[in-house]
């Protein structure tokens, strides 16, 4: 038989119904024949009802609670100016363009090839955010495509130099970018454009298999960036494959081509509203 | 007591991700996205704690910026639910604790009370929930953030587990300690009545 101390330490869990059943005959026999424990037990079965007592909230409506949200959220990409004197403005307005002018000059040739690990990747993003945000709609997705490579160029070099961290966030920005290029990649505005689209797609998957050889031959083996490439090659196959849908079909030349003509439509009189009735 | 989970789909969860990912990546739509999936969760764990809908609501605003800020170094090795619920608890904790009780333990010696709609029943029924929420907070922290899973956040042993990321032996030594100080502070609160005791 359980000793009062044994039982009593088991009575928490036995009120939530969290031992087993051999555990739970156990407990029944000591409290069968002890008042205290029983007493104890009823105690605890209290407590667990006042603490289901406290309610759920009543409904809340969803659009004033998230415009209330929106207006605390930080922005990421923000910068502010500190409160100066506006004679001193003037200066350090010039100052501050001469050196941006400076600064751009030299970092417009650098930047592009800069890694996550490089400080003057922000200028490299901005860059890049500009170059989209211009781009007539047309010319967004090659562009796309191109931001997408040089993600997962980026993911394999942090994966290469033990920045498992940084190569994740270079696959999820690459996620963002096929995510956003979807709907033109399955769709592609030009037919033509289609081969194009199909050998891009292609070369990704071939890149993101260089990712994740690199992160597994350096030994650090991230298991998060195995994951975010595994579910990149899954969208990259949910866009092809319905691109093959929605392609149109391909024409066959030789012995496999259909001899058939295309047979004409035969004429049929449009159905009376008596017609409906007789229908399947 | 504990809600059963949801066991989302694979492609719930892929579109969860893709949410998570590019919030992270500071997309404020698909940030939106989550907190309408979410919102009512977290709303409904800070009322349970605090017993007002406007703090509640402002609670769970914290926590959701909280959450926003924490995003970009969130990684996937646990649901995101579990998460947030961890996020939810400490912060509703953190909240409860610094508001004082308003209530005092001592004109509160009638067990618990039923759920009439008489007004003395409902404004005993308000003092004792306001005890027991005050009673949560006063615990000691490992106590309090396990517990606060358990009563605010309807998690079962299990969830609460994988939430705190803690063997299932260390919730249930948590949860025993945690009820016992409970017992200690809420005193006659958790005895039962004398009818109970002959029944």
């Amino acid at each position: 038989m359980l000793s009062h101390a044994t039982t009593r330490d088991w009575l928490i869990p036995y009120a939530d119904g969290m031992l087993a059943v051999d555990e739970r005959r156990r407990i029944d026999g000591h409290i069968a024949g002890c008042a205290s424990c029983a007493g104890e037990l009823r105690e605890v079965r209290e407590l667990n009802l006042l603490l289901v007592t406290l309610p759920p909230a009543p409904p809340v409506a969803f659009a004033p609670f998230w415009l209330n949200l929106q207006a605390v959220l930080p922005q990421r990409r923000l910068m502010r100016m500190p409160r100066i004197q506006p004679y001193r403005r003037l200066g350090i307005a010039f100052a501050m363009a001469v050196t941006a002018a400076l600064v751009a000059a030299g970092s417009a040739f650098a930047a592009p090839a800069a890694l996550p690990d490089n400080p003057l990747y922000p200028v490299k993003q901005l860059e890049e955010g500009v170059r989209l945000a211009l781009a007539p709609a047309n010319e967004r997705m090659p562009i796309q495509l191109q931001l997408a490579n040089e993600r997962l160029r980026e993911a394999q070099a942090m994966a290469a130099n033990h920045k498992p961290l940084l190569a994740e966030n270079s696959l999820r920005a690459f996620r963002v970018i096929v995510d956003d290029a979807a709907a033109a990649l399955k769709n592609p505005a030009d037919p033509k454009a289609a081969k194009t689209t199909k050998d891009a797609l292609h070369s990704l998957h071939l890149r993101l298999d260089a990712v994740e050889r690199e992160n597994a031959n350096r030994g650090d083996d991230d298991q998060e960036v195995k994951q975010l490439v595994a579910a990149a090659n899954d969208e990259l196959d949910r866009i092809e494959q319905e691109d093959a849908v929605a392609a149109p079909p391909t024409l066959v030349i030789g012995e496999q081509a259909t001899p058939r003509p295309t047979p004409r439509p035969t004429p049929r009189p449009t159905p009376r509203p008596s017609d409906k009735d007789h229908r399947d | 007591m504990a809600q059963s989970e949801e066991v989302p789909s694979t492609e719930g969860d892929a579109e969860e991700r893709r949410l998570i990912d590019r919030s992270a990546a500071g997309d404020q739509e698909a940030f939106r996205q989550l907190v309408l999936r979410y919102h009512r969760l977290v709303i409904n764990v800070a009322f349970r704690a605090l017993g007002e809908v406007a703090l509640a609501e402002d609670v769970a605003q914290d926590v959701f910026v909280k959450v926003y800020k924490a995003l970009p170094a969130y990684r996937h090795d646990k649901p995101f639910k579990h998460w947030l619920h961890r996020v939810a608890a400490n912060t509703v904790t953190d909240s409860l604790r610094r508001r004082r009780p308003v209530v005092s333990l001592d004109g509160l010696d009638q067990p618990l009370v039923s759920a009439g709609s008489d007004p003395q029943d409902i404004a005993a029924r308000h003092d004792l929930q306001r005890a027991v929420r005050h009673a949560i907070a006063s615990l000691p922290p490992h106590y309090r953030d396990t517990i606060a899973l358990q009563a605010f956040g309807e998690l079962s042993y299990d969830e609460i587990a994988k939430a705190l990321d803690i063997p299932l032996g260390t919730v249930m030594s948590r949860l025993n300690g945690a009820k016992r100080l409970l017992r200690e502070h809420l005193g006659d609160l958790v005895s039962p009545s004398e009818e109970a005791n002959t029944a």
